[in-house]
């Protein structure tokens, strides 16, 4: 029976006994950075924002283009194309390529660089045919039956010798010949402007309304709640339909019209938290060491409703950024020439069916946006909301 | 319940002159007259035109006037087409508005829904993981992308679907679509996270701690529950679908209110711009106060003899 | 020597966290025999309540039952199909919760929550199962019984509400009634009925009760035997007397010492127990009471226990038969003329 040591009955002391191990405790931001950089999707937003961002700030720099710059010349070029190439029969090479859809051929070196329309012969109006001469070669451009096609001098189709990528316009150009890639990136600065702007307006607006609401209370609150309700029960995107006309189009009047409108949520999450944290002792505890209704607004009340705040104006960006492109897809946004996502929707989708690749841009680029606020604002939402801690 | 309903529609009426007020100030603060924008008219025929339109009278007589109009259910004429009221105007467009727009709830009730349950149900599984990835994806696409893009592959490419044009009814499957993409995405998203939530909840173990069978407690106590958020959402969401209908309307060239709207937009046509927000904003009330009456009575705790809870 | 109705054998439950496993029974064994009353006391996370959702398998997803057997009516409830499970649950064995606030559902009535209990394990027809309702309603004293099935949840004040939680568990005349703290969440009158109707009935109804509570005020008055429980463990247990007669374990004399004995008018002060319970994600590999204990040993922070003792056992080094007598405040011999309720 013995088993046990005689020195194990010795009576435990106090040090010994109070050696608990205790998990590290995070704080609430290191907490919440570290459950959000576990979360992939929010991460890889991030990145894209930041690029996103990188990239509509510097990126016009580096082209050579400008948004509105125009060359009629050259207008409607694909991102990429099938090349074919032509010996005149004097040593040299012309390399080109064929759009389709407006019978025009391009000259294009080796690399995929745009050097310029090439000019044919008179247009044949009654075969619909064109030649070009190329040194001792002529081609013709067969365009009576669709698909248009080039025939040798013999009568044979000629077919393409490869492709290539566009390396001039790489992601083509519009229906002006202006570059698209430089478009997109101004239209990424237009859409980041309307929305970090006008989310920095409503949250002014929204803090502000909120924070007396909830401060002051009782029938200030009832009534400027009131106000709240009649505001949210009207279509927002109606209001701002209506403060477009009005304005008349332009960057800033959409700014002021998404800002000026947009703040309701803000307000409500705001008054929402400090209703329920002016109830909290630690506000009773400062007020009755002296402490003033500023620094219990500042110090006390708004730091603690940040979490919710931080994830409404997360998501308020999307938001901003949507209805600006929707704004600007149905005539009310940015004018011309500026570029804006949902202009550069709004023209390709007259030229969709032959140029699908000048929708595809703008489509893409709103779309991957948006994702990325999404996500970012989910994650976030996870991160902050104290009721997913566990 | 009859007190609670004429205080409700007292407040809408309240709303409504609010947004009659706004909306008539906002159209007249334009820079300028109606007629001064495109036309270049000659000065008598404009003030013949402002008489005959009433713009000479001081601005107060024109609201009254037009508040009077309001009241006797009259929006007025056309400035762009003369002899069209208003009134005609959102007649024509209605019928093809209302039919897009019931057919995008059904699809945003008979697919949000069951969507999320199965997320629900299946929390953390490949089933969830799929749902909430197409979720995620509507509700980021703006509709208007959604329209293009399928409009692109599926009429152009595809030639499955007409490009525009209702007489068949395939026309309307791109339409709906567009409209009720986002919100099928957010309300299956709702079902989910209420559900997971209404899971936590106490009665859920009572439920199974009294030996009901899963597809009572899922169906008898979860999921009623869960679906009263989803139900108040829907008055927003109908406000939405009428709004998404701008853009989709012109897009795929249905002649409905959407897009009248627009067109009166780029028409500066301002009776009409004023008369149809007017008309959404009413439709949208009432829309609201029907879901706010189903809401009361799906949920035995909301008592219909307060202004609100 | 009678049969116990619920025997639950070395039980142990985890939940899965973020922060990983937390042990929150470690292997539970007691009976409950049929017509008596058994209390499970404990702190909050001692693991009490873990321990009776276990047994009937409600746990929500995180938890997952580990190991161990209960062994209700001759069959093992934790092998039992969910099916076959679901027909034990409401109508062989009955619960109640904490709140009864939260646990009825708010958007049907009082009424129908009784009634589909009945329809779901009796053949009866609608009308008979609202009768039965309406009995059961009575019998739980709830006044004009019949019109009341009608209401809702949030008409009901906490005390009724608990009467019509205790109607849904006896709906069926359930052989074991498993109360989870149904007093806690309810001011203190209320309390008092409460308690007094459960005794009342489970006198009358002759079922067995599992009451498990942090109140040892509501255990002193109600219940036949007790099982201690701290760290997810049976700490001490035996008939309800002789533990506040003799309490033998330390953290039993510490739980003793801390509650106000109204009684006793030699004006004791109260002393409370020093310390918090021990974190389950790393449980302690000796006695998880240890830093709480006055009489610490050596052995106790490395090695846990078993439980000493026939009848009411303690699990604690101080009743190993070596350990040095002297460090016993006072281990009294209970008198046999004391011991009650079954024993084996």
């Amino acid at each position: 029976m013995s088993d046990i040591a005689p020195e194990m009955w010795d009576k435990l002391s106090p040090s010994d006994s109070a050696a608990v191990t205790s998990a590290p405790s995070l704080t609430y931001w290191q907490d919440a950075r570290r459950r959000l950089f576990a979360n992939k999707p929010a991460v890889v937003s991030i990145i894209f924002i930041v690029l996103l961002i990188l990239a509509a700030i510097f990126g016009p720099l580096f082209s050579p283009f400008t948004y509105a710059d125009q060359n009629l010349r050259l207008a409607n070029i694909p991102p990429a194309f099938e090349t074919y190439s032509v010996a005149d029969g004097q040593g040299g090479t012309t390399r080109f390529f064929l759009n389709a859809s407006n019978f025009n051929l391009y000259e294009v070196d080796a690399e995929g660089h745009v050097l310029g329309l090439l000019r044919g012969e008179r247009k044949d109006m009654l075969k619909k045919s064109q030649a070009f001469i190329f040194g001792d070669t002529t081609i013709t451009l067969d365009y009576s039956k669709l698909p248009a096609r080039l025939l040798a001098e013999d009568g044979a189709t000629i077919s393409p010798s490869g492709w290539s990528w566009n390396r001039t316009y790489i992601f083509g150009t519009d229906q002006l010949g202006r570059d698209v890639l430089v478009r997109q990136l101004y239209g990424a600065r237009i859409s980041l402007t309307v929305a970090f702007v006008a989310t920095l307006v409503n949250f002014f607006i929204g803090i502000f309304y909120g924070g007396i609401a909830g401060y002051i209370g009782g029938k200030t609150d009832a009534v400027m709640m009131r106000v709240v309700e009649i505001i949210a029960t009207i279509p927002l995107t109606l209001y701002v339909v209506l403060l477009m006309v009005v304005f008349d189009s332009g960057l800033y009047s959409i700014i002021i019209a998404i800002g000026s409108v947009f703040w309701v949520d803000m307000a409500r999450i705001v008054r929402g938290q400090i209703l329920s944290l002016k109830s909290q002792d630690y506000v009773a505890a400062a007020r009755t060491m002296g402490a003033g209704t500023g620094r219990i607004l500042t110090r006390h009340l708004l730091p603690n409703s940040i979490g919710p705040i931080i994830v409404t104006l997360t998501m308020l960006i999307p938001s901003a950024i949507f209805i600006e492109s929707f704004m600007s897809f149905i005539g009310l946004g940015v004018t011309p020439p500026l570029a804006s996502w949902g202009t550069l929707t709004s023209d390709a989708v007259e030229t969709m069916r032959a140029y699908p690749h000048q929708l595809f841009f703008p489509a893409a680029a709103i779309s991957l946006t948006m994702f990325a606020f999404n996500f970012l604002g989910d994650g976030l939402r996870d991160a902050l909301d104290p009721r997913f801690r566990r | 319940m009859p007190l609670y309903i004429l205080q409700r529609l007292g407040m809408m009426l309240l709303t409504l002159w609010a947004i009659v007020t706004l909306t008539f100030f906002l159209m007249h603060a334009v820079p300028g007259g109606p007629f001064v924008s495109e036309r270049m008219l000659a000065p008598e025929i404009e003030a013949a035109l402002n008489a005959k339109y009433g713009l000479d009278q001081p601005i107060w007589v024109q609201y009254l006037s037009y508040l009077r109009g309001i009241v006797t259910l009259d929006l007025g004429p056309s400035f762009k087409y003369p002899g069209v009221s208003i009134n005609t105007m959102i007649a024509d467009g209605l019928p093809v508005t209302l039919r897009t727009g019931l057919l995008a709830v059904i699809a945003v009730v008979a697919l949000g829904v069951p969507l999320g349950i199965v997320a629900a149900l299946n929390r953390n599984r490949w089933p969830d993981t799929t749902v909430m990835l197409i979720a995620t994806i509507g509700v980021a696409i703006p509709s208007y992308v959604i329209a293009t893009v399928t409009l692109y592959i599926f009429a152009l490419r595809l030639g499955w679907v007409p490009t525009f044009g209702l007489d068949d009814w395939r026309g309307y499957i791109l339409p709906v679509f567009a409209l009720s993409g986002f919100w099928i995405s957010f309300v299956a998203r709702l079902t989910r996270s209420s559900l997971l939530e209404t899971f936590e909840q106490d009665y859920m173990t009572t439920a199974r701690a009294k030996g009901l069978r899963p597809g009572q407690v899922l169906f008898k106590h979860g999921l009623r529950n869960s679906l009263i958020p989803v139900i108040t959402i829907l008055g927003p969401v109908v406000a939405n679908l009428i709004t998404g209908s701008f853009v989709i309307e012109q897009i795929f060239a249905l002649p409905g209110i959407g897009r009248q709207f627009v067109l009166s937009i780029t028409n500066r046509d301002y009776t009409a711009i004023m008369g149809i927000t007017i008309f959404y904003a009413a439709a949208l009330m009432v829309m609201i106060l029907i879901v706010d009456l189903l809401y009361a009575v799906l949920d035995p705790r909301i008592k219909l003899t307060e202004a609100s809870a | 020597m009678t049969e116990p109705i619920l025997s639950v054998r070395d039980l142990k439950t985890s939940f899965f966290t973020q922060r990983g496993e937390v042990q929150a029974v470690r292997g539970v064994s007691f009976d409950v025999y049929p017509g008596e009353i058994l209390g499970i006391v404990g702190e909050s996370g001692s693991g009490k309540s873990i321990t009776c959702m276990s047994i009937l398998r409600l746990l929500k997803p995180a938890g997952r039952i580990k190991s161990g057997s209960a062994i209700f009516d001759g069959q093992d409830l934790m092998t039992l199909s969910e099916a076959d499970l679901s027909d034990v649950r409401g109508n062989r064995i009955g619960m109640i919760f904490q709140d009864p606030m939260t646990s009825l559902n708010p958007t049907l009535s009082v009424g129908e929550q009784v009634i589909e209990t009945i329809l779901r394990h009796r053949k009866a027809t609608r009308a008979e199962a609202r009768a039965r309702a309406v009995e059961l309603f009575e019998l739980v004293r709830i006044p004009s019984a019949a019109e009341r099935l009608k209401s809702y949840p949030h008409e009901f004040s906490g005390g009724m509400r608990q009467r019509v939680m205790i109607a849904i568990a006896l709906a069926c005349d359930p052989k074991l009634l498993i109360a989870d703290e149904p007093t806690t969440a309810l001011d203190v009158t209320i309390q008092r009925q409460i308690l007094g109707l459960l005794r009342d009935l489970q006198q009358r109804l002759g079922m067995a009760v599992i009451l498990i509570t942090h109140d040892l005020g509501v255990i002193a008055e109600v219940t036949d035997r007790i099982v201690v429980m701290y760290g997810g463990l049976v700490m001490e247990t035996g008939p309800v007397r002789d533990l506040f007669a003799t309490p033998k374990h330390p953290y039993t004399r510490g739980l003793l010492a801390s509650v106000p004995d109204l009684r006793d008018d030699t004006h004791r002060r109260l002393t409370p127990i020093p310390g918090s319970p021990p974190d389950m994600a790393h449980p302690p590999s000796g006695c998880p009471f240890t830093p709480r204990c006055p009489h610490a040993m050596r052995i106790c922070a490395t090695d846990l226990p078993p439980i000493f003792g026939i009848g009411q056992g303690a699990r604690c080094w101080l009743h190993h038969p070596e350990a040095p007598p002297s460090l016993l405040p006072s281990r009294e011999k209970v008198p046999e003329g004391r011991m009650r309720g079954p024993s084996p």
